[in-house]
């Protein structure tokens, strides 16, 4: 499939201001940067850095207290937010499934889905056709990480935001997510926009790499060279452990 | 019939001294709420007793809807008390309570069960309104406390691109049932475990049982009517606290 990277979605000045304890915080400060189609994003940072506050803006789960964000050229705001989330999907650090089957879970998005698709999504995701009829309780937090995904990817959306979708997972599911990811990124031309809180993901999964510290975008450019020469001193330090 | 006067309340007086003993015995501390309790119910139910007598006599239209927006507005404050995680909880119960006692009584005055008498409109209502306002409050506290805890399922639902309404529909199910709860556990075991309060009335008060029975039937399906009604208008309104046009979880 070819991949034509042009942009696809772009903060400009992005701001959210929460109050906490009687004052004012920036979880998101002033943020500008581009997102181009078929591409790998890392967002990483120290605790409290403001990335998962920056994703959920990304796909208006929360509302900017400042700046905006544009899909396509348009500003979110301009779309039907439940049309804008099929479009961009989000998974959780902890996957939630609906009670019933992973066959319920898939058809929660579109509830005519044919046995084919739910066959073909599953393969997608690395698990075998007979998932289909397991009690969404019964799995494995790495195997919910993964019907999670197969869920969104239902929905054919053009950018995946990854809020650390592999802290709860043990570092064999850890690594399936992120061969998954990097499979389906170039396989469907996807953006994908994932949170971590490890450099190492990083780098394995290349690509781009943003660095957040205390709400404010300090770095960004390539994931390997961002990673391991970065030229930021707050990018040496967030490296060298000193940022926590 | 025994006759009933305020030597016989003075006897009963006794059984609540009965309890204040076992309970001082036992060292469980609700003396003061017993001995209060029982002067309070005392000194209410005389007052409420003397003005039901005045407003019986009179008939003022005016007199009986009084009382039945004082019983509505205690009912909406004391619901309204346990919508802990939103405001304007007063309003809610008063507006859900509001249309559920209003309704329900103009269908039973166009059917013409009853009529606009003092007799039937003020007890009536003090059932339809305590009925209302515990449906109420226990709907404000499950919806309120089944929100906040399942945020990541709600926000999950959101994040697949659906509406505020289907990602909290089970949830909003789950408090109006919780809320009518107790009139349909009313109806299964109605003269079963337990004479209810109407029925009993009438039939302490020499009435056959049979006419207590039909009385206690048009009770069970106004309170049903009520009650459905305010849990109902109390939790759609509730939920959309939580929620904005954006399609945000902002509980």
């Amino acid at each position: 499939m070819s991949c034509n990277k042009t942009i696809i979605l772009k903060t400009n000045n992005l701001t959210r201001e929460i109050s906490k304890n009687g004052s004012v915080v920036k979880t998101v400060d002033s943020i500008t940067f581009e997102f181009n189609k078929g591409l790998i994003y890392n967002i990483v940072g120290p605790s409290g850095a403001g990335k998962s506050s920056f994703l959920r803006l990304l796909n208006r789960l929360d509302e900017p207290t400042g700046g905006d964000v544009t899909y396509y050229d348009k500003p979110i705001s301009t779309y039907d937010p439940t049309e804008l989330r099929k479009k961009i999907s989000m998974l959780f650090q902890t996957p939630y499934l609906f009670p019933g089957t992973v066959r319920d879970n898939l058809n929660f998005c579109c509830p005519k889905s044919e046995v084919k698709d739910i066959d073909f999504h599953l393969k997608r995701v690395g698990l075998k056709a007979e998932y289909a009829d397991k009690e969404a309780d019964d799995l494995s937090v790495g195997e919910k990480q993964r019907v999670a995904l197969a869920r969104s990817l239902f929905q054919q959306p053009d950018i995946l935001l990854l809020d650390e979708p592999t802290s709860a997972l043990d570092p064999t599911s850890s690594r399936r997510i992120e061969e998954l990811v990097l499979g389906l990124s170039g396989e469907l031309c996807l953006t994908i926009i994932i949170v971590t809180h490890n450099p190492e993901q990083a780098l394995r999964l290349g690509g781009k790499a943003l660095l957040l510290v205390k709400g404010r975008l300090i770095e960004s450019g390539e994931a390997r060279e961002m990673l391991t020469k970065p030229a930021s001193e707050l990018g040496k330090k967030y490296i060298g452990k000193d940022l926590e | 019939m025994i006759e009933t006067g305020y030597l016989q309340v003075l006897a009963s007086a006794a059984l609540a001294l009965v309890a204040l003993i076992l309970t001082r015995m036992k060292t469980i501390p609700v003396e003061k709420e017993i001995a209060f309790g029982s002067v309070r119910a005392f000194v209410q139910l005389i007052a409420v007793g003397y003005a039901l007598e005045f407003i019986f006599k009179t008939e003022s239209i005016w007199l009986i809807l009084l009382s039945v927006a004082v019983m509505l507005v205690v009912g909406a404050y004391t619901a309204g008390q346990r919508a802990e995680h939103y405001k304007n909880g007063f309003w809610i119960a008063l507006i859900s309570m509001g249309v559920g006692s209003l309704v329900t009584l103009g269908l039973m005055l166009i059917l013409k069960i009853i009529s606009i008498e003092a007799r039937y409109i003020i007890p009536l209502s003090g059932m339809i309104i305590s009925n209302s306002m515990n449906a109420t409050a226990i709907a404000f506290n499950r919806i309120g406390s089944d929100l906040k805890a399942n945020k990541l399922a709600i926000e999950t639902a959101l994040s697949l691109g659906k509406t505020w309404k289907e990602a909290s529909r089970n949830f909003y199910r789950a408090s109006v049932k919780a809320g009518m709860i107790s009139i349909l556990n009313f109806l299964k075991t109605v003269g079963l475990v337990a004479l209810p309060g109407a029925m009993t009335g009438m039939i302490l008060a020499g009435a056959s049982p049979l006419d207590a029975v039909l009385i206690q039937l048009v009770v069970g399906y106004m309170l049903l009517l009520a009650v459905s009604i305010s849990a109902v208008i109390s939790v759609e309104m509730s939920i959309r606290k939580f929620f904005n046009s954006a399609q945000q979880f902002i509980g």
